[in-house]
């Protein structure tokens, strides 16, 4: 028969407290999947040198990407009613020093005034996406932005606390390289994840950031550029993020649990084998 | 020798379907968190009853111990305790890794799409008489500034909208301008997105602040010609509680 009393209370008692840690383990509901109204930029982990420079590369094949709508630019003056550019495609990895971003677009014509704009809130406040404007109830921040022309070729390291505030940074961080090949541009940013000035956007793995998009298509209509300045297609904000690299401890508390799991299992049928047995 | 196992189980069941389908017709459903915490109180309860004695504990444990043991079983029995002692040692594996595994998606968005208006804004009623010429005028001038957001229709389906998350209101919607007074759409139309208190999440609207460009006298007519043109009617005092 069963051996003792006390130690079967000891058992169930044990049991007790399995079931209950048990099933309100249980009940932690299981995450989300990715609903459309998430869709955020992932820079991903790559190993050894980054394909900064070449928008081409093979590299990128490998990257998913995600695809964020425009809107012309009519929230404040000067406003434009139609764009060309009606979504950016864009793909990003790190290699825990420096980060690339890919933004790819459909523009059917090559223009001197063609340019690209990535935007990030710097800092712990928010800033409005337009170009952190002032906001009336909550203090905002100050925003990162990095322009892309292709007239100069280049990327220049901006920054703005409101209109009519945009200044190109004493310090230049950012590097930018397009490509237009037929009717699309694709354009990379690249920049160290981490610099030393404070007007900068910080990127540290595993944080998520604040990422907006502005295009403008610099074609010639009626002897004027047709998009600039204000006038320009836009995003308002989208989460981004450099990956973490993956958090192999994970696994050993795992097997940890596995093993307790099965060693508690153990302990019990071998005291009840002994008590019956008896 | 299975009456309390049995029994216990029944009680169980008659909890879990009290707390998941029958308390839901006369209240909030219950978070599946909360299901599973009344369950475990409710087994223990079992538990404790059963144990209480000599007799009662070996009529409820002593085959659930003689089940996982596994002497003297065969065939299906046999089966059956295999299963148990491989899964248990699964869950809590399973259980460890969905509890530790980082998130990883985006933050979660809980914007508060009607937070409270600034005093000086509650209220206020309409100057302007609702007569067909400012009716006709206030449309005139929705289309002009409004519509490539909020859509030549009012439904929020404007040329600029699909760019912008949070997207324009809909104002044929009956959750929008339908549950508002015109004080507070006076409110929102004068001092846009950036007027949103931090609930509302104001660094993403993109709603203009239009007393920077437009005359009190238009937002007021135009309040008029957007309830007209999306067939709503202004929440009144009257509806306050
Ligand atoms: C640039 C696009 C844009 C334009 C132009 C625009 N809106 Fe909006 N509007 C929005 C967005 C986005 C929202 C939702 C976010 C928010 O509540 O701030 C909104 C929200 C509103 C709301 C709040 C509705 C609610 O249920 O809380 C009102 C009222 C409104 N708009 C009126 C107008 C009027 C009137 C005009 C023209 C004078 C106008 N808007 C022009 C983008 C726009």
């Amino acid at each position: 028969m069963l051996n003792g009393l006390g130690s079967l209370r000891t058992i169930s008692i044990i049991g007790l407290f399995g079931v209950l840690g048990f099933s309100s383990a249980f009940a932690s509901e299981p995450p989300a999947s990715e609903e459309p109204g998430s869709v955020s930029v992932r820079m991903y982990q790559l190993e050894g040198s980054l394909p900064v420079d070449d928008p081409n590369s093979s590299q990128w094949d490998s990257v998913p990407g995600s695809e964020f709508n425009l809107a012309p630019q009519v929230h404040w003056p000067p406003r434009i009613q139609e764009v060309t550019v009606k979504s950016v495609k864009a793909k990003g990895v790190h290699n825990g020093q420096e980060l690339a971003i890919l933004v790819e677009y459909d523009d059917p014509t090559e223009d001197a005034g063609d340019a690209a704009a990535l935007e990030f809130m710097v800092g712990d406040k928010p800033a409005h996406f337009a170009h952190g404007q002032e906001m009336l109830q909550v203090e905002g921040g100050p925003v990162n932005i990095w322009f892309w022309k292709k007239e100069s070729g280049q990327a220049v390291d901006m920054s703005a606390k409101g209109f009519k505030t945009l200044e190109t940074q004493p310090r230049q961080d950012v590097q930018g390289k397009g490509v237009w090949q037929n009717g699309t541009w694709k354009v990379v940013f690249s920049r160290l994840l981490k610099t030393e000035d404070e007007q900068d956007v910080q990127i540290e793995p595993g944080e998520w950031k604040s990422v907006a998009f502005a295009i403008w298509d610099g074609a010639i209509v009626d002897g004027l550029v047709k998009e600039k300045g204000g006038q320009k297609a836009v995003s308002t904000w989208w989460y981004i993020r450099a990956e973490p690299s993956a958090d192999n401890s994970i696994f050993g508390w795992v097997i940890l649990g596995l093993a307790l799991a099965a060693a508690f299992e153990l302990v019990i049928v071998r005291k009840l084998r002994k008590g019956q047995s008896v | 020798m299975k009456g309390p196992i049995i029994s216990g189980a029944v009680i169980l069941a008659g909890v879990f379907i009290f707390l998941k389908f029958l308390l839901p017709l006369f209240t909030a459903p219950l978070p599946a968190s909360l299901i599973y915490l009344y369950l475990a109180l409710a087994l223990s309860g079992i538990m404790i009853y059963g144990t209480m004695s000599a007799p009662s504990l070996e009529a409820m444990m002593g085959p659930v111990y003689r089940f996982l043991s596994g002497q003297g079983q065969s065939g299906m029995g046999h089966m059956a305790r295999l299963a148990v002692l491989v899964m248990f040692p699964l869950l809590v594996g399973w259980q460890t890794y969905s509890s530790l595994a980082p998130s990883d998606l985006p933050p979660a968005e809980n914007r508060t799409i009607h937070p409270a208006p600034p005093g000086e804004f509650v209220g206020l009623s309409n100057p302007y008489p609702k007569t067909p010429e400012n009716i006709m005028m206030g449309k005139g001038l929705y289309a002009a500034y409004c519509s490539p957001c909020h859509g030549a229709n009012f439904d929020g389906k404007g040329t600029a909208a699909p760019g912008f998350n949070p997207p324009p209101a809909d104002f044929t919607d009956p959750g929008t301008i339908a549950q508002l007074q015109e004080a507070y759409l006076f409110w929102r139309i004068k001092k846009g997105g950036v007027g949103l208190p931090v609930e509302g999440m104001p660094w993403k609207s993109a709603m203009p602040r239009w007393e920077e460009e437009l005359p009190e006298e238009f937002i007021w007519k135009i309040i008029m010609g957007e309830y007209d043109g999306a067939h709503q009617s202004p929440r009144t005092w009257e509806e306050e509680e």
